[in-house]
């Protein structure tokens, strides 16, 4: 018989999420994703001076912090027509740049690692590292005082829950690390845009924030902390217990889902459009020897199954033609996330799908090499991968930034008006994955608004097919022997990095289809 | 924070002179050390906090999570108790609800808000089901009403728990805490996101003398949103002289008032000048950005659109302030004279001349 298992909240992640789940004989067989939280910001845009657009949709996300203001920016770069001087893309860069870190390295070790680690092992420690030793004691006195909130209560662990005394007191330490970490890369967002959360300091045509060589060099001083965590804690760990503790996870590729993956081009090297640190496509049935440009025509949103409607029951829109009509009575609806499709077929955004379309050789050679599938492990180890990526150009658009400092360089075009009439769209690859915004003006004002979000590709319901989204099909086949206990249903979701807030604005099973996955 | 200062066994000297050093961030004389070590050394028990996340974009959590001095690992593991918080806890699912339920049993606990409440519809924000045997969506507001009854105070973080925020003009019809509870018990902590410092200052002063900070009509502390940013603004001179920015890339103009360009220092109140954010390391007019107003009940829709200079210069409302606050009375007149200035000088313009 089939168990329904409701997961709400689901905690560690960004936003209002709820999953459902129904299991028979141990295993997930059918799943509904729903996002549960809805603000309306795109439907408040319309009408408004189209700048307000970047001020108020930076505030879709406090932990995707600052992509959205950029995004919002380079759709309003296009709508103005305004060239952004290479000043500015480079500030714009090391801004994003810190981002990814910070957050990555929040995801990892604040959000998920609590998914793999028992706690109450930090009591057995028995070696002699003063700082680990610190730990256990204060563990320990939180035992003692019977008051261990927030760790506990929790899921109960199973035969992936790391117990070794030494490993996971290591971990706990890092998760601490981690959280001055991700500040101190906040902080160096905040260098230029003023603060973090919700940077102020990217509009479009450039920055607002006029560079001088004392914050380049405070800049420097922080990321070298945060690409040292990254490089010699984040990637260790992941390497360690990709390869050791968690292999078997890796390799049952618990998570996988369509294998549709979807990537956009970010970090520009110049200010032609054409230049890139990744260049993104796409990749469609696990197929990584045919990677496709993007397309952003063959973007379109379903409705069907979420409290929405759409003029004339349509199908799929294109955002520039999207709607936002709440209907929250409507019948069969379950989410207030709209469904993305990409050439009417749902994707995987994010890190996975960051490599699975960029395919960065190292990282290529050490999943082929340890046969990792797709799942929620791969998940990791690409977000590990990614952040390194990031580590090792930073400081190289430093150094550039540098050499402009003599030439007075320009931050910004600040010199185009409000067309009357205009369309644009920007696209940012970021940490979550891929990100679209479609502004519309007319008679200077938005008449339309619509950001398609990377948690909204992830996190979609079913659209008028059917067909579910990629969190629901990834669910299938997860194993849950234990009802009460369903670890590895959180386990795999948050590898997604879910982001509910900003995502709003799981049959028809290709029977056990085995994807491939590992390049020969 | 300073428990974990005295746990950790620092001199008496240093502890005391943190002690100190936060009387005088809360406003206080330094008189005042004593009384505070005395509460944060000698508290029985560790402070049980419920974290509540309505209409929120996790931004002031992430913001909590920034801070430096102290750390949230300190104020986690040594000072408070958090028994409920959705983005920090290890539980999910039932095991998160019942442990909120459990919390909310036991009267006393310091609730946090982060996030707007929905009026237009209860189910724009849920999380939890109804209960064991009710699966269906529980509304954050019913949560919320629970939650209050058993609370010793509420502090509403950020400006959509404060009034609404950037949600207030949504189809969802944000409102604050106060909005749907009632003023009595509630401190807002407005900005977007909040600044922590006022969080940390908050809760030391409740810990100390068990009662809210003096507040101003608005319940926002005055120690921290008694000043004008204008008045403060390091840019103040140059809108003296008229010296204003017209074009963000402009070198010659980069340290110019933002008036022009929409900053609404002049109407908003708050210590950001000198508090600054991420460790003081900067802050929106710092980074040449205009100010949103985001600490004022008008943040966002009063104030759209943000970009464009201000024609109207109705200031904030500051009446019914307490005996004690002879600061803001101050500030008020400071801010009708500001008016008089707007008026007289910046509406109509007055530009330099011969800078570009």
């Amino acid at each position: 018989m089939a168990n329904k298992i409701v997961i709400d909240p689901v905690t560690r992640i960004e936003g209002h999420l709820r999953i459902e789940v129904e299991v028979e004989n141990g295993v997930v067989k059918d799943a509904w994703s729903s996002g549960t939280m809805a603000r309306g910001f795109e439907a408040m845009l319309v009408g408004r001076q189209p700048m307000d657009a970047i001020y108020v949709t930076e505030r879709s996300c406090g932990v995707c912090t600052m992509v959205h203001g950029l995004c919002s920016s380079r759709a309003l770069d296009m709508a103005y027509g305004c060239k952004v001087p290479e000043a500015g893309i480079l500030l714009r860069n090391l801004m994003l740049a810190a981002l990814y870190m910070g957050d990555h390295i929040q995801i990892f070790y604040n959000l998920n690692a609590p998914d793999y680690i028992d706690i109450t092992a930090v009591a057995g420690y028995k070696g002699n590292d003063p700082k680990l030793l610190a730990i256990k004691d204060k563990i320990v006195a939180l035992v003692k005082a019977n008051d261990t909130a927030p760790f506990t209560p929790a899921y109960k662990g199973d035969q992936y829950t790391l117990t070794d005394p030494e490993i996971v007191t290591t971990l706990v330490s890092h998760y601490i690390q981690a959280i001055e970490a991700r500040a101190i890369a906040q902080k160096c967002i905040a260098i230029f845009g003023g603060k973090s959360p919700h940077q102020a300091g990217v509009i479009q045509g450039g920055v607002t924030y006029h560079p001088n060589l004392e914050d380049l060099v405070k800049y420097k001083e922080y990321i070298a902390k945060v690409i040292d965590f990254v490089q010699n804690v984040y990637w260790k760990d992941i390497l360690f217990l990709g390869s050791g503790p968690l292999l078997p996870v890796g390799q049952a590729g618990l998570g996988g889902g369509y294998n549709n993956y979807l990537s956009g081009p970010e970090f520009p090297l110049d200010n032609s459009g054409k230049n890139f640190l990744w260049k993104g496509g796409v990749v469609t049935d696990g197929n990584l020897g045919a990677v496709q440009p993007l397309d952003g025509q063959k973007i379109a949103e379903s409705v069907a199954h979420s409290w929405y409607d759409y003029s004339n029951n349509q199908p799929l829109l294109q955002p520039f033609e999207g709607e936002t009509k709440f209907n929250l009575k409507k019948e069969g609806a379950y989410s207030f996330l709209k469904a993305p499709r990409y050439d009417g077929k749902p994707y995987e955004v994010g890190p996975l799908a960051w490599a699975m379309t960029v395919q960065p050789k190292e990282f290529m050679d050490i999943v082929t090499k340890l046969n990792i599938k797709p799942g929620f492990l791969a998940r990791h180890a690409a977000r590990a991968y990614q952040a390194v990526d990031v580590s090792k150009n930073v400081m190289k658009w430093v150094d550039e930034l540098a050499s402009l400092m003599g030439k007075g360089p320009l931050i910004v075009n600040d010199d185009k008006p409000t067309p009357d009439s205009a369309k644009g769209f920007g696209f940012v690859e970021a940490p979550r994955g891929f990100l679209s915004h479609w502004a519309v003006i007319e008679g200077k004002k938005l008449k339309n608004y619509q950001q398609v979000v990377p948690t909204t590709w992830n996190a979609s319901p079913r659209d008028a097919n059917n067909v579910r989204g990629q969190y629901e099909q990834s669910l299938i086949g997860i194993p849950v022997p234990d009802p009460e206990n369903p670890i590895n249903v959180v386990r795999n979701i948050r590898s997604f990095d879910p982001c509910l807030a900003c995502a709003v604005h799981i049959i028809h099973p290709e029977s056990n289809r085995i994807l491939k996955f590992v390049v020969e | 924070m300073l428990s974990s200062l005295a746990k950790n066994k620092v001199s008496r000297r240093d502890f005391m002179k943190a002690c100190a050093a936060m009387a005088v961030y809360l406003g206080l004389s330094e008189s005042f050390a004593p009384k505070i070590a005395d509460a944060v050394e000698n508290a029985s028990k560790k402070a049980p906090v419920i974290w509540l996340e309505a209409q929120d974009c996790a931004g002031c959590s992430e913001a909590f999570l920034n801070l430096t001095e102290p750390t949230p690992t300190q104020i986690i593991l040594d000072t408070i108790s958090l028994k409920y918080h959705e983005t920090i806890m290890f539980g999910s699912g039932y095991v998160a609800d019942k442990a909120l339920d459990e919390a909310m049993k036991t009267p006393g606990y310091v609730l946090v808000v982060e996030g707007s409440i929905p009026t237009a519809d209860p189910l724009f924000c849920t999380a939890g089901t109804m209960s064991d045997t009710n699966p269906a969506r529980r509304p954050v507001v019913e949560t919320l009403k629970e939650a209050y009854k058993n609370a010793a105070v509420v502090i509403a973080l950020g400006s959509c728990a404060s009034w609404g925020g950037v949600v207030q003009a949504t189809p969802s019809k944000g409102r604050g805490v106060s909005d749907i509870v009632g003023k009595e018990k509630v401190i807002n902590l407005p900005m977007c996101p909040c600044n922590p410092d006022h969080l940390v200052g908050t809760l030391v002063y409740y810990l100390t003398f068990k009662k809210a900070p003096p507040l101003d009509i608005h319940q926002r502390p005055l120690m921290f949103f008694g000043t004008l940013i204008h008045d403060n603004c390091p840019r103040r001179g140059h809108f003296e002289r008229g010296e204003f920015v017209t074009n963000y890339g402009d070198p010659s103009q980069a340290e110019y008032c933002l008036y022009l360009k929409g900053c609404k220092g002049p109407f908003t109140f708050s210590d950001c000048p000198s508090r600054g954010f991420n460790d003081n390391v900067n802050w929106c007019i710092k980074s040449n950005a205009p100010c949103a107003g985001c600490s004022q009940p008008e943040f966002y829709a009063g104030f759209s659109p943000l970009y464009e200079k201000s024609n109207d210069v109705n200031l904030p409302g500051i009446g019914g302030v307490p005996s004690e606050t002879v600061g803001t009375v101050a500030a008020a007149v400071t801010a009708l004279g500001v008016a008089a200035h707007l008026v007289g000088r910046s509406v109509f313009g007055k530009k330099k001349e011969g800078d570009k």
